[in-house]
């Protein structure tokens, strides 16, 4: 008997546990999302409430607009201030909608006084929708952000390692500001060359907008050097590819090119015809060499030198829409402050032109920059050095192949690259696959072949994947 | 022959279409004070475009008639519109438009704010200047 019951009771028993399983299943996965999820269902809920006394109050307009069409015209004129005073509060005690507030003897009610309370309900009407539409200004400081991990027999930007690696953190805040005034910060999360995770502000820059066509920045900044830098820098999930090209890496990843810049930056676009101008000029203190890594003086440097440039850009449009053409340049003055003192000087002078053509199907991106750099201490005379890359990639749904070709040429009698730590000649050809996973995250997969050709001579062969989000 | 119920389908597939067409169409509106012309709205709403002689623009999206709004002027889906606008704000510093979930939201949001713009399905919206008809 006893068995008997048993055996009825477990099966009900099991299905109730798979059910309570499932539910704390649910309840986690939930519990999991709950983060944006309740903010953001606070918010809808709020928005749904909103809505819900807006379609009350809209019916309640539309009642008592009713009323003012089928009243008599002898209604029109109050029959005493007593009873003029008496029909509104009367409706008004009453919620919209209700029958108390619809009521025949409301109806009474004088023309200019229905239409001062039709006036007040479309204040009330106005002014709730105002408030509702306000949601999305109310959220706060904007915070956007972007990270990336990948795995492979190298590590993307530090050959020497190999295994899963954790690309970097990235957050940066766009606060909204008066009219004019204007900010943006990016903090960086990312692992350096020791294995270890640093912390570093790559952007710090508070910038008045004079009009579509002037802005001025004033803090620290992406130096607008070619396309490539101020198109993607840190943001991997919006870059087509797995890296940026070697050359310009950011500066301590390796980087042979200043990335950032302290200082002064004024940029704008300007319409001409169909297409559109696009420039920018710089000022800010110069870098130097310490570690074997370019640093962009964030503190200002001590003997006032400057790094100045420009770039001027135009977007095509008609036949070439997509296309973007320019040509750019900078001048700085790098001390290397490893070597014993007085520091050797180099003045870097670089001149760059690039391509990029980005439409629904295609992003093609190329760059070129010729160094021409003078020694001011050594007496070496001067020396001249160039890089360059070359990337294709094809939108193919949430596929997207693509191929690059970068090679850097850097003479090593030139002490500006001598003395970075990645200042090496070197070729490298990769071909790439990204997935898009949805809107926000990618993976990626990219073959590379790098070799180096003058101060080590040798190859090595990669083979990477990478997860990036936005977030 | 069509049967009863066949025409009263047909019926209503027509309807449907009908609304659907007459729910497709948009006006674009500002804030009465905004001198715009429709040849400004797609730089407005991808942030090419942010002042109006002295004025401050205020684009305001309208999750309503977005989507026609997106396939009707940006030439773009949602996804691209979205990525667009990140690589905008990560590059240039600045936000992507509010969000309003109705007309009515849109509609009291321009006439309030000075500088708004957005669009809705309501063919002549009172108290705003209207800058396009599609």
């Amino acid at each position: 008997m006893g068995t008997t019951t048993s055996r009825r009771v477990t099966p009900g028993r099991a299905w109730a546990g798979v059910l309570l399983a499932a539910c704390l299943g649910h309840t986690l996965v939930t519990y999991a999302a709950a983060g944006d999820s309740d903010r953001i269902a606070a918010l809808e809920h709020k928005l749904d409430q909103s809505l819900q006394l807006i379609r009350q109050l809209s019916a309640r307009v539309h009642d008592l607009e009713a009323q003012v069409a089928q009243a008599p015209p002898a209604a029109a004129k109050p029959t005493s201030p007593g009873a003029a005073a008496a029909a509104p509060a009367t409706a008004a005690a009453a919620p919209p909608g209700t029958p108390a507030a619809t009521q025949p003897g409301a109806a009474a009610a004088t023309a200019p006084d229905t239409a001062q309370r039709l006036a007040r309900v479309e204040q009330t009407v106005t002014e709730m929708a105002a408030s509702a539409g306000q949601h999305a200004e109310d959220l706060g400081m904007p915070m956007h952000g972007f990270a990336d991990v990948g795995v492979g027999n190298h590590n993307a930007e530090f050959h020497q390692y190999q295994g899963a690696d954790v690309g970097e953190l990235d957050f940066f805040l766009t606060p909204r500001l008066g009219s004019r005034t204007r900010a943006l910060f990016e903090l960086n999360f990312e692992v350096g060359s020791d294995g270890a995770v640093g912390v570093d502000l790559e952007r710090a820059q508070i910038g008045y907008q004079f009009s579509d066509s002037a802005t001025v920045w004033l803090g620290r900044f992406h130096t607008p050097y070619g396309y490539y830098n101020t198109a993607f820098h840190h943001g991997q999930q919006i870059a087509t590819s797995l890296r940026r090209p070697r050359f310009i890496e950011f500066e301590d990843h390796g980087g042979i090119m200043p990335a950032h810049t302290v200082g002064a930056w004024l940029t704008g676009s300007q319409r001409v015809g169909d297409d559109k101008v696009t420039y920018d000029v710089f000022i800010g203190n110069s870098q130097r060499i310490q570690g074997g890594i370019l640093d962009m003086n964030n503190a200002g440097n001590t003997h006032g030198s400057t790094i100045v440039g420009g770039n001027l850009g135009m977007l095509m449009s008609g036949a070439l829409d997509g296309l973007k053409v320019g040509v750019d340049v900078f001048q700085t003055r790098i001390l290397d402050e490893d070597a014993p003192s007085p520091a050797p000087a180099t003045r870097v002078r670089s001149y760059g032109v690039y391509a990029a053509y980005d439409t629904d199907a295609w992003e093609d991106i190329a760059e070129f920059h010729v160094f021409d750099n003078d020694d001011l201490t050594g007496h070496t005379g001067t020396h001249r050095s160039d890089a360059g890359f070359v990337q294709m990639g094809y939108r193919a749904g949430r596929y997207t192949p693509y191929a690059r070709y970068e090679r850097g040429a850097f003479q090593q009698s030139d002490h500006f690259f001598a003395a970075q730590i990645n200042g090496e000649s070197y070729y490298r050809t990769a071909l790439g696959l990204r997935f898009d996973v949805d809107l926000v995250s990618s993976l990626k997969l990219e073959l590379a072949d790098t070799h180096l050709t003058d101060r080590v001579t040798g190859s090595y062969d990669e083979a990477l994947l990478q997860y990036a989000i936005r977030f | 022959m069509l049967t009863t119920s066949a025409k009263l389908l047909l019926a209503a597939v027509l309807c449907t279409g009908c609304a659907a067409a007459s729910a497709a169409d948009l006006t674009v509106i500002c804030n009465a004070r905004v001198p715009l012309t429709a040849g400004d709205v797609r730089d407005l709403f991808l942030g090419e475009k942010q002042f109006a002689g002295a004025v401050k623009l205020v684009p305001v999206d309208n999750s309503s008639a977005q989507s026609v709004f997106l396939e009707k002027i940006l030439k773009m889906n949602a996804a691209k519109y979205s990525t667009t606008w990140t690589k905008k704000s990560f590059r240039d510093g600045i936000n992507p438009p509010l969000v309003t979930g109705s007309d009515a939201e849109a509609l009291a949001y321009v006439r309030r704010t000075p500088g708004a713009c957005s669009y809705v399905t309501i063919p002549t919206p009172p108290d705003v200047a209207v800058v396009a008809r599609l």
